[in-house]
């Protein structure tokens, strides 16, 4: 079949690699960037910490951490990061230099950042102390004035009655001065506290001082940034005035508890103004300082910015090298490492050109040997999908993964799904609208794959091409149903005609005059009696399409089984049940088709009921009501008999010929045979090689249980006969959807759009535009969307359940090969 | 008035896409991808459709409606014509 691989999974091929040493991370790197082979790991047994190249990975795991540390400060900063220039050389392999260089450059560049950022911490707390030493000398000023004011009037409370006038009138000289808390032995601590302990500060100092204090505080206009956290607070100035050197100590001890900053004050007004002045100094040259290092800080981190992305990227293919090295074999004696991996067997001639390459590069002696090996072991199933046919493939393999070779659901389901999806949605107007959503995304697919995008429009980005063939099908059972937007079109002469006259409000029927040749006949739209042909219409059409969508389902189990080359499947698995469908729901769908085939009125005859006719087919075989046909009871108890026959065929066959089987075998003596057989081959194996080949190979060969065979065949029997029933009657879900949405579009129509046309005047000017808005919104929200979501997922179950149930294994691994793609387009954790 | 023989032409005519489907579809990477998506296309929308035209080919009812006006037989009969 050539390269393609996607009605069945690629043949694959477990192969074995010796590379010599020297190359290992360079062959490891160009196989990532071919991105086809899956390395098995050799080392299951060793825990991680033992591997050979963890040195490696930890010195990758630092460099990492250092780049997320730019990224974070980057981030700090404010600074965009530039995104990796150029999607194309993302997936090359890395030098080896090159990460070198890269290891050293940010050893370097964090200390640099980190320095820079210290010294740029150590300024800024040194401005928010200079910032505050300023605030309380200002506010500590004011408070000074005041407090010289207290112990004047304290003084002249106690010496009120008997000091003389002159005495005060000396000490208020002095105190002018500025002298006299110490000649008072009054001392007072001065500092800045957070705004909200304010309050807990004065209460505790008032209890624990016994109420002997005098405490100030004024409140900073500007809120003060806190270095450590960079959070704004708000703080107050305070100075407590109290008497005695204990108690002074004891304010000390109870402040900086209470986190606050103290700040040594000198109660002279001369000396605090020079203070003053020195702090605006100060100040002034710490900014300047300040502001050269943050700038230089700023054009440090924007040198990094511009390359951290490309710098990660290599990172993270270099740790990925190293991984994958880690699951190889490491031969100490000769040097070279072992590999074993899956790989597509179209692609070999790909990896070993690849391998020759690398050696060809490094100009070494030794090739790099690829080894085909022969093996008992599951290959992984790898379907070759493109970027159509992916979302389709997406869809299967969220159910189950294939088995190795067998046949594809994805393949049909390119058509199938957004078909059935299209019955239920059969609108030419919605279908419209969501054709050419899905034609805008694909026609702008590689601008839209460049951008960004949020979680839901990726979800609808990566099904775009299912949208356009959702959109395209909706189209066409929407000409089917005759409806656009739950209006009718009469694009061909209708079959059926109207009388020429009638008086207003009178009951009139249609003649029919021919058959519409494309879908409903519009006459049948808006008239008294439109639901019940629809109703009868839609139910057996889904009946129909159910059971055509089953038979192909099931006759993909018949090409399995050729495929496998298991006869005993064919006859004891897929005949049974296909002469039990078909002679049950095969005869349904035929019965319908040849009663709307018939003329009944024309031969003048009654109309059968189906319903009537199936009912009687099974209670009562050979007694027919009304004959749809001569020989009618024979036949269908003939039908009814094979039905009944193929239960006991689809139990008992397959797992009494197996036995039958095993028995001969047995007799024979041949027991362990194809065991040893096994054994033997890989042993040939090595011995042409001349190579140790270990090869631990699985014996899956299990004792034939009759038992265990009986019980599986009993339970396929019972699930298939009755899901045969019941998944038909769940294929009506297609008419019960196609009705509803055919119903809540015209009821839409009717409750918006429709009303504006009764209104007259401006009026209705104004409100067919408003109801037109609202109607179009709806239908775009509710009708396109929801209902487009929901007849999704019942779309997705008939495609799961109905279809899948009848030829799908689905015990398959997937192929995840080691590439760099794949390990870029991963989440950084 | 039809028979219900367009059916069976419309198949052969489906029939016969399919066949050149198949054997015109240029060999590559995807010619089973086209091949299997054509011919599946071909023949459910020939289903849906036959399923549809042969509901119609001897109705056992007819439209009946009572909110038509009298002046649409007019209009109806210009368009259409009467035979």
């Amino acid at each position: 079949m050539g390269k393609e691989a996607f009605f069945r999974s690629a043949e694959m091929s477990l192969v074995q690699l010796y590379i010599a040493t020297e190359v290992g991370r360079e062959v490891v790197a160009a196989l990532g960037e071919l991105g086809s082979v899956q390395f098995r790991d050799l080392n299951a047994d060793v825990n991680s910490f033992q591997r050979t190249f963890v040195k490696e990975i930890r010195r990758l795991d630092n460099v990492e951490r250092q780049l997320r540390f730019f990224s974070s400060q980057i981030e700090k900063a404010g600074i965009k990061v530039n995104s990796v220039p150029g999607y194309a050389d993302v997936t090359a392999a890395p030098h080896s230099n090159e990460i070198d260089q890269l290891a050293i450059r940010s050893e370097d560049l964090e200390e640099r950042v980190n320095q820079l950022i210290e010294s740029n911490e150590r300024l800024l707390k040194k401005q928010v102390e200079l910032v505050e030493l300023r605030h309380v000398l200002v506010e500590a000023g004011a408070f000074f004035d005041k407090a010289h004011n207290v112990p004047e009037e304290l003084r002249a409370s106690v010496d009120n009655d008997n000091a003389p006038l002159l005495n005060n009138d000396v000490e208020q000289g002095d105190m002018s001065n500025g002298t006299t808390f110490s000649v008072m032995n009054i001392g007072f601590v001065a500092g800045v506290i957070p705004r909200e302990k304010m309050g807990t500060f004065e209460r505790i100092l008032w209890r624990s001082l016994r109420g002997n204090l005098f405490l100030n505080s004024a409140e900073i206009a500007e809120t003060i940034k806190d270095p450590k956290t960079d959070e704004a607070i708000e703080k107050n100035v305070f100075v407590v005035f109290a008497h005695g050197a204990g108690i002074l100590s004891k304010i000390h001890k109870i402040a900086e508890s209470l986190d606050a900053d103290l700040y040594s004050v000198d109660e002279d007004s001369g000396i605090r103004r020079d203070q003053i002045r020195e702090v605006n100094n100060s100040i002034s040259d710490v900014e300047e300082v300040l502001t050269t290092t943050q700038s230089t800080l700023y054009t440090e981190l924007q040198a990094i910015a511009e390359q951290i992305a490309s710098w990660m990227v290599v990172v993270k293919k270099e740790k990925a090298i190293y991984a994958a090295l880690n699951l190889f074999n490491y031969d100490q004696s000769r040097k070279s490492l072992i590999a074993e991996g899956w790989c597509a067997t179209d692609d070999l001639p790909f990896i070993k050109a690849t391998l020759g390459d690398v050696t060809e590069r490094a100009g070494l002696q030794v090739p790099s040997i690829l080894n085909e090996l022969h093996t008992t072991k599951t290959p992984p199933t790898y379907y070759k999908t493109n970027i159509f046919t992916e979302s389709f493939q997406n869809i299967i393999d969220a159910y189950g993964i294939s088995q190795y070779r067998e046949v594809n659901p994805g393949l049909p389901a390119i058509i199938t799904f957004p078909f059935m999806f299209a019955i239920m949605f059969g609108d030419l107007g919605h279908g419209a609208i969501m054709f050419l959503a899905g034609l805008v995304m694909v026609i702008y697919e590689k601008r839209l794959l460049k951008a960004q995008r949020d979680e839901i429009f990726d979800m609808a980005f990566t099904g775009r091409y299912i949208i356009l063939l959702m959109g395209a099908f909706s189209m066409y059972t929407g000409v089917m149903y005759n409806d656009i937007f739950s209006k009718s079109m009469s694009i061909f002469k209708p079959g059926w005609e109207w009388p020429y006259t009638w008086n207003e409000g009178d009951l009139i029927m249609a003649n029919q005059t021919g058959v519409y040749p494309f879908g409903v006949d519009p006459t049948w739209h808006g008239a008294d009696n439109n639901l019940i042909f629809n109703n009868s219409y839609k139910m057996k059409l889904s009946i129909v399409m159910g059971f055509c969508h089953m038979l192909y389902s099931l006759f993909f189990s018949l090409v399995n089984y050729r495929f496998y080359n298991s006869k005993i499947d064919i006859f004891g698995n897929f005949l049974p049940g296909f002469l039990f469908l078909v002679s049950i729901f095969g005869y349904l769908s035929f019965i319908i088709v040849f009663k709307w085939a018939v003329d009944w009125y024309g031969i003048g005859m009654a109309p059968p009921g189906l319903l009537n006719t199936l009912i009687d087919m099974f209670l009562s075989p050979g007694n027919v009501q009304d004959l749809l046909y001569e020989g009618q009871p024979t036949v269908q108890v003939a039908l009814v008999l094979l039905a009944v026959a193929c239960v006991p065929w689809l139990l008992l066959l397959k797992p009494l010929y197996l036995r039958w089987e095993n028995n001969k075998i047995k007799k024979q003596g041949y027991e362990n045979l194809s065991q040893q057989e096994v054994t033997r081959l890989s042993f040939d194996e090595e011995a042409e090689n001349g190579t140790a080949v270990v090869m631990e190979e699985m014996h899956e060969e299990h004792e034939f249980e009759f038992g265990d065979v009986m019980i599986h065949q009993v339970i396929h029997t019972i699930e298939f006969c009755l899901n045969c029933v019941s998944h038909t009657a769940s294929y009506l879900r297609l008419w019960a959807l196609s009705l509803a949405h055919a119903q809540l579009s015209s009821v839409l129509w009717t409750m918006t759009f429709e009303r504006a046309f009764s209104m007259e005047g401006g009026l209705g000017v104004i409100m067919a535009f408003v109801l037109f808005g609202a109607w179009f919104l709806l239908t775009i929200a509710v009708l396109v969307v929801m209902e487009g979501t929901s007849a999704m997922l019942h779309s997705l179950r008939l495609h799961w359940v109905e279809a899948m149930s009848k030829h799908f294994i689905g015990d398959g691994i997937p192929f995840m090969p080691f590439s760099f793609k794949a390990v870029l387009e991963e989440p950084s954790a | 008035m039809a028979n219900g023989a367009e059916v069976l032409y419309v198949l052969a005519a489906v029939i016969g896409l399919s066949l050149a489907t198949w054997f015109l579809t240029p060999k590559g990477d995807n010619q089973t991808v086209w091949r299997s998506s054509v011919i599946l296309t071909l023949a459910m929308c020939y289903i849906m459709w036959a399923l549809t035209y042969l509901s119609q080919l001897h109705p056992l009812i007819q439209p009946m409606r009572s909110d038509l006006r009298p002046e649409f037989a007019e209009g109806y009969s210009e368009y259409y014509g009467t035979e």
